[in-house]
């Protein structure tokens, strides 16, 4: 419960701090840390818009859409306590439930009819698709180390103990930090702020929806970074009591939603091309966490 | 902090598999020859100190500093194209060089030998068969030294695992620098890249005596 609910309120300001810190990179002053969420806010109270080529699918998928983050949210523990719905091998229910979601949204673009949206939703199918293998073989690896299969035991049962769980550490957070920007459809694969349709992902699918469905869609996003910025604060909060985590817990997710910003500065989007490769190597780099894990277990 | 060195050894052949300029491959082996350093200063410090200066110079000076200046020196003076220009395209590169590493990881697990180092052999291995891959599939002579030089670095921690009893053998494993520099030293005196234009191995079948 109490992730649930630091985990929405993150959520509001989470997009906030990384416009704010892209304005200060670039030397201006920037909106307020509250505006993307004004700005859902006017978006809430507008009706929808539907085209009449559109069937209900297009309708609904927004609400599934965000249900389905809000619902990955609720298997998230915090600390000592579990998440709302804890089971073994509930890793892979936090991920399917994701696709979902995603799926929902894609047949939605497809539903348009826009040439467009199919080519921003075929995009994102795959990159998803290459993401899949990257995220699981992470968590399946941590809970060979740990020996168990949800996210609430996993988490309370990996110690920090000898450099080399550092390591693991370090390259875990890695991988899962690019697997929330390549999700979100961030920086390194696609960028938020392109105008050309050509060059996007994520915006391209949603073009069609307004009003309520878009705000719907945007504050799926926020909610989305959150929900992987506790995943890897989680990885650091053991099983220390509530006292500490939960300021532990937000300068994580401040610090995660800075990284961001500095990250969305001063980078520069690949090559379209590009992009499969570089999620490739997520899995590639999972594969070897796999690997050092089972030495370390002395199991190979 | 040996096998954290290893393992960062090994992500720098992944990320040599996605980088497209060839200046980003000869900055990849100034920093494999800051890993050798580190994996040399940790895992040697059992044999004399003759013997350990002369390795941690030659991993520092000739490695880090001396190859990579002299490569960089190569490229800007015989006018090499910047891309890398790879025969496959990267994602297939990418998933040959992960199937690699999980190979020599099974390999070593099959051969489990109580006196192999299994860190050093799966790394050694891996860097070995990739620097092999690399080269062909690379169209550059330019880029043929950089692989071999990667080669050669896999040579070096396969020679460090058995270092702290057999100092001679690193020393051998050394002498292999000598041989990249006279490959340097070919292509520079020659200056292969000014008299064929490209720098391409193609242009090479058209040689006759």
């Amino acid at each position: 419960m109490l992730s649930f609910i630091l985990v929405i309120l993150v959520s509001f300001v989470f997009t906030g701090v990384v416009i704010r810190t892209k304005s200060i990179a670039s030397g201006r002053k920037g909106p307020g840390i509250m505006q993307p969420m004004k700005d859902i806010y006017r978006l809430f109270r507008k009706g929808a818009v539907y085209s009449e080529t559109t069937s209900i699918i297009f309708q609904i998928a927004p609400t599934i859409y965000f249900s389905s983050v809000v619902m990955a949210i609720m298997v998230l523990p915090f600390g000592h306590t579990r998440g709302l719905i804890s089971f073994n091998g509930d890793f892979i229910f936090f991920a399917y439930v994701l696709a979902l979601g995603k799926f929902f949204s894609i047949i939605a673009a497809l539903d348009t009819g826009s040439s467009f949206e199919g080519m921003g939703a075929s995009r994102e199918a795959l990159f998803s698709m290459l993401v899949e293998p990257a995220f699981f073989i992470l968590i399946g690896s941590l809970g060979i180390l740990t020996g168990y299969t949800s996210f609430h035991e996993i988490f309370m049962t990996f110690h920090f103990s000898t450099y080399i769980t550092y390591a693991i550490g370090v390259l875990v957070t890695f991988v899962l930090a690019m697997i929330c920007m390549i999700e979100n459809s961030r920086m390194p694969v696609d960028d938020p702020k392109t105008h050309l349709e050509l060059t996007m992902i994520h915006e391209v699918m949603i073009l069609d929806n307004s009003g309520f469905d878009l705000g719907l869609i945007l504050q799926t996003t926020n909610l989305k970074f959150a929900m992987y910025g506790a995943l890897i604060a989680n990885l650091f909060m053991g099983n220390l009591v509530w006292y500490f985590t939960i300021p532990l817990f937000f300068m994580f997710q401040f610090l995660f939603a800075i990284t961001v910003g500095i990250l969305e500065s001063f980078s520069a989007r690949f090559r379209m091309s590009h992009n499969a490769q570089f999620i490739l190597v997520l899995s590639s780099i999972s594969l070897l966490v796999f690997f050092v894990i089972l030495m370390i277990m002395n199991k190979f | 902090m040996i096998n954290i060195l290893l393992i960062v050894f090994t992500i720098t052949l992944l990320y040599f598999v996605i980088a497209n300029r060839l200046i980003t491959y000869v900055n990849i082996l100034a920093f494999q020859g800051v890993l050798l350093f580190g994996v040399a200063f940790f895992e040697l410090h059992e044999i004399n100190l003759v013997n350990l200066i002369f390795i941690l110079l030659e991993t520092l000076v000739i490695k880090t500093f001396a190859i990579p200046m002299f490569l960089r020196y190569v490229i800007k003076k015989n006018n090499i194209t910047r891309e890398a220009e790879p025969y496959l395209p990267n994602f297939a590169s990418l998933i040959i060089v992960t199937l690699i590493i999980v190979t020599t990881f099974v390999v070593s697990n099959v051969i489990n030998d109580p006196h192999l180092n299994k860190i050093y052999f799966v790394v050694a291995l891996s860097t070995l068969f990739s620097g092999l891959y690399f080269i062909t599939t690379r169209k550059k002579i330019v880029t043929h030294v950089i692989c071999y030089v990667i080669i050669e670095n896999g040579v070096f921690i396969l020679s460090l695992a058995v270092g702290a009893e057999m100092p001679l053998l690193v020393n051998l494993g050394i002498l292999l620098d000598v041989f990249v520099s006279v490959f340097l030293l070919g292509i520079f005196i020659n200056k292969i890249g000014d008299v064929m234009q490209e720098m391409d191995i193609s242009e090479l079948n058209k040689l006759k005596d």
